[in-house]
């Protein structure tokens, strides 16, 4: 029969070290477990009533966002398990602990567009939010030279059933590498830098029109804790960078795979009237500069140029091809 | 212990010091709000928020480039 310390020597199985609790993923995880909130306790009437009186523009412009958000955090929540099991793999405790957090407040934003959708727009079911779908093959480069992925519905199942497959091969260096690939995908390309401006635009355009303050103060609770999602990935891929340079590569690797959805405003980010979609532009240039000075790796120029660059945008509304 | 943070918006550059975690969170917020129409988020502030060389001195902001 095993013995006790046989399973596993008693010293390890304390795993939350001093060392850990004064470090910086450690405080990511107090600080989530004292920004607690619920969607359920925000009053949805106001917004009910502002969606009365909104024009069928305002709506357009506003539910089409709302919509691929609902849908969006639904996926992240759905496919951020990678990342624990392989943090869980690595024997970084204060990871897992963190990613525990993560993964709980992917499934409150979930239930805060749901009841957003349901109690303000009297939307419930999956058919009727489909409905406001903008399709991502309506956008299109018209001189060419940049396509349109989907990062979060192909990008993240591809790069967490590596992240997986590495995970179930116990080799630490395949493990680091997917999880540098997965990290930087989810975290500060897609929530750090895509996703950015359509917070913005959400927020500016409610305060602007004076309307739904449920939506807003939503996407002011998100913000906060996705400033702790965006940074929990940027510093784990840090770490694992600075401990094999190697990984920054494929840092850019996984950024440049879906460089054209940087280059431009995408579909849904382009319903809203009378937004200046260049300051949004700006924007992104900013929030990649400083995702890069996170992870401490060198920025792409060409991508910044490119991001700033008038003379590349999309035009939607037409079949690709 | 006094904190600086730089801005990366393309052609700013700007410093911002302040005395402490939540002066340089608001000061930030200041800059990017009046400079650009923008905000930073408080993590990512405190992430690359370096310590300033002169403890408590008063918030100020300089264009570097």
């Amino acid at each position: 029969m095993t013995t006790f310390p046989e399973i596993r020597p008693v010293e390890s199985r304390f795993r939350l070290t001093p060392e850990l609790a004064a470090g910086a993923i450690y405080r990511k995880y107090e600080k989530a477990s004292r920004k607690v909130w619920d969607p359920k306790q925000l009053d949805y009437e106001q917004d009910r009533a502002d969606w009365e009186r909104m024009t069928d523009a305002q709506r357009e412009g506003i539910v089409t966002i709302t919509v691929r958000f609902e849908a969006g955090e639904q996926e992240v929540t759905d496919e951020l398990l990678p990342m624990l099991a392989a943090a869980h793999a690595l024997g970084r405790f204060d990871w897992v602990m963190f990613i525990a957090t993560f993964l709980l407040e992917e499934a409150r934003h979930s239930e805060f567009f749901c009841l957003w959708h349901e109690r303000a727009l009297g939307l419930s079911s999956p058919e009727e939010k489909a409905r406001y779908w903008p399709l991502r093959e309506h956008t299109v480069d018209p001189q060419g030279r940049f396509t349109v992925g989907e990062p979060v519905y192909e990008g993240l199942p591809k790069y967490g059933q590596k992240l997986t497959a590495a995970v179930q091969s116990g080799e630490e260096t395949a493990i680091e590498a997917a999880f540098v690939q997965f990290a930087t995908l989810y975290c500060a390309w897609v929530e750090g830098v895509l996703t950015m401006p359509s917070y913005e635009i959400v927020i500016d355009t409610t305060e602007m029109w004076d309307v739904l303050p449920a939506l807003r103060l939503g996407f002011k609770n998100i913000l906060g804790d996705e400033g702790r999602h965006i940074t929990f990935g940027t510093e784990a891929t840090r770490v694992l960078i600075e401990k094999d340079p190697g990984y920054e590569a494929l840092a850019h690797e996984v950024m440049d795979e879906y460089r054209g959805n940087a280059v431009g405003m995408l579909e849904y980010q382009r319903n809203v009237p009378g937004l200046d979609l260049d300051k949004y532009q700006r924007q992104k240039a900013r929030h990649y500069l400083n995702r890069c000075r996170e992870m401490r790796i060198t920025p792409d120029q060409r991508l910044v140029d490119e991001i700033l660059d008038p003379d590349i945008d999309f035009v939607v509304g037409v079949e690709a091809g | 212990m006094a904190k600086s943070w730089q801005c990366l918006d393309v052609g700013c550059g700007a410093v911002v010091s302040a005395g402490s975690d939540d002066e340089l969170v608001k000061a930030v917020n200041a800059h990017v709000r009046e400079a650009h129409g923008s905000y930073e988020l408080e993590e990512m502030i405190l992430a690359v928020a370096e310590d300033a060389p002169d403890e408590g001195e008063p918030i100020r902001e300089e264009a570097t480039r």
